[in-house]
């Protein structure tokens, strides 16, 4: 694994509509980290992501994955190395069956036959989708919590070492919800979630880094933000539920320290 | 194909399983290739040669199985629209005349064309269904690749199917979104709603499929539809090419004894 997976430096991005999406964006990813993206709607999470896979290029500052600059001629390492889940799983499943959906990424790297076979089982078996019943499944029919697993076994399939999630829970009730929680906590994967449910972030990544306007505003300990309610109203953002909700013992209470003041 | 928007589940049998289904896809498109061409490059008139060709498109139906009133429904439609240009030669010149009112007349020739020509439709039209009834799209578009058809242009087709498939499902979203808010009011004003959602849908399936290619480069598609393996040929796909060869032959051979 590549000690240092992400490094972004300088990234500016203005869409062709003349938004100023992303503002002198600089940001470093250890590897193994997860890393949560908090940010209101349109403070520039989606963008950002694109940009770790190449989709979107930078127009001006650098961004580095793994030993790639991410530019025209590294497209394909990059998009190997770093897996995008996309917000609307109806976007990202487009083959008509769940297999072959999740063997299309596989399938562009060029693997065929039985080491196919093997990637999209193991793919489908870390989501927990059992191939003998999804397999054959026409994957417009499926609920959003089964969606939502095909686009990231589809992505697992291709055995990246960074994955990218795009609000991964947005359209998840809380039961999948949690079943997507405890799937991410056991993926050895470094991991980049760009989310606005900070109940998530508090609960995954160690780390947060808030965007606002295109701006990062904050990055580091995810309790360091959480516990400051003042700091989230100003950058349009609600505190998580679990610091809202009254604690009968003070040991249930999720940060210590912040009780402690 | 795409007169089918509406309900867009074109394979709808193909989970069923029959001797026709047992072929390969090449297999399929082969005979039903071969049996168009023949069908459409009989001259007009050569009755015989229909009937034999008419008893092979009806063994193949219903060695196919497939469910006789979609595929009736289906033909409905198209040669409704094939007719409507058909319609015009109807009033050819020449043999004897049977009918006329003004300068319209209607002539022996005139009948003889136009039935012989709405019987080839029909018939093109009945085995050409039934294949796309019983096959699914991507395996079509596989067969096409293994029959050597240019990989460019399968790209195109397989690219213009998903989008008509991004554009039934938007359609069908903004269908549900107007109904679930009693669109069906008053007819003009539904006009003018139907207006708007036909240039809003324009619009969504832009986005959407701008969407769509994103996530497709994200797995690192680089514009060549992957091939899974091929299916082979067995004895009774060679079986079937054969006898379609045969009743070909036997349609135009009529003429010769
Ligand atoms: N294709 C686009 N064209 C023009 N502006 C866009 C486009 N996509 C996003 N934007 C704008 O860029 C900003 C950031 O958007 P986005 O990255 O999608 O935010 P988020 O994912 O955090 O909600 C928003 O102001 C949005 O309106
Ligand atoms: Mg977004």
């Amino acid at each position: 694994m590549h000690h240092n997976p992400i490094f972004i430096h300088q990234l500016h991005h203005t869409y062709a509509d003349g938004t100023q999406a992303l503002r002198s964006i600089h940001l470093s990813v250890p590897a193994g980290e997860r890393v949560a993206l908090v940010g209101a709607n349109g403070s520039g999470k989606s963008t950002l992501l694109l940009h770790l896979n190449g989709i979107l290029l930078p127009q001006q500052g650098e961004v580095v994955v793994a030993e790639w600059s991410v530019s025209p001629n590294t497209l394909k390492q990059v998009r190997d190395f770093v897996g995008l889940v996309f917000q609307n799983p109806d976007d990202q499943i487009f083959m008509p069956t769940v297999w072959e959906d999740v063997t299309f990424g596989p399938m562009n790297q060029g693997l065929r036959g039985e080491a196919l076979h093997y990637r999209a089982q193991r793919a489908m078996a870390a989501v927990s989708l059992d191939p003998k019943l999804y397999a054959t499944r026409n994957a417009q029919n499926l609920s959003g919590g089964e969606k939502k697993r095909v686009a990231i076994a589809g992505v697992l399939a291709m055995q990246p070492q960074v994955l990218a999630l795009d609000e991964p829970t947005a359209q998840l009730d809380p039961r999948c919800r949690r079943q997507l929680i405890h799937l991410l906590q056991n993926l050895p994967l470094t991991q980049v979630i760009a989310t606005h449910d900070l109940d998530l972030a508090l609960e995954l990544c160690s780390r947060t880094v808030v965007l606002n306007r295109g701006e990062i505003v904050y990055d580091g300990a995810t309790e360091g933000v959480m516990g400051n309610p003042a700091f989230l109203e100003t950058h349009a953002l609600e505190s998580p539920l679990s610091y809202s909700r009254p604690y009968c013992q003070i040991e249930h209470a999720p940060v210590r320290s912040l009780i402690s003041l | 194909m795409i007169l089918h928007v509406g309900a867009f589940h074109l394979d709808v049998d193909s989970q069923k399983t029959s001797v026709w289904r047992n072929l390969a896809p090449q297999t399929r498109i082969l005979c039903v290739v071969l049996l168009v061409f023949a069908i459409a490059l009989t001259p007009n008139g050569r009755w015989l040669s229909w009937i034999a060709y008419t008893i092979g498109v009806a063994l193949l139906v219903l060695l196919s199985r497939v469910t006789l009133l979609t595929l009736l429904k289906r033909i409905a439609v198209e040669l409704g629209f094939v007719s409507t240009v058909l319609l015009g030669t109807l009033f050819r010149q020449g043999g004897t005349v049977l009918w006329h009112w003004g300068w319209l007349s209607i002539t022996t020739t005139g009948l003889m064309v136009l039935g012989s020509v709405v019987w080839k439709a029909l018939l093109s039209l009945l085995i050409l269904n039934t294949l796309v009834m019983t096959t699914p799209i991507p395996h079509l578009l596989q067969a096409l690749i293994t029959l050597k058809t240019p990989p460019l242009l399968v790209a195109i087709l397989a690219s213009m199917y998903r989008y008509i498939s991004v554009l039934v499902d938007e359609a069908g979203a903004m269908q549900r979104a107007a109904a679930s808010r009693n669109l069906l009011a008053n007819p003009r004003w539904q006009r003018l709603v139907v207006g708007n959602t036909i240039g809003a849908l324009f619009i969504r399936t832009l986005d959407r499929g701008e969407r769509v290619h994103q996530a497709m480069l994200s797995r690192g598609f680089t514009g060549i539809v992957p091939l899974t393996e091929k299916p082979k040929y067995s004895r009774s796909d060679r079986l079937v090419l054969v006898l379609t060869c045969l009743l070909v032959l036997l349609g135009q051979g009529i003429y010769l004894l």
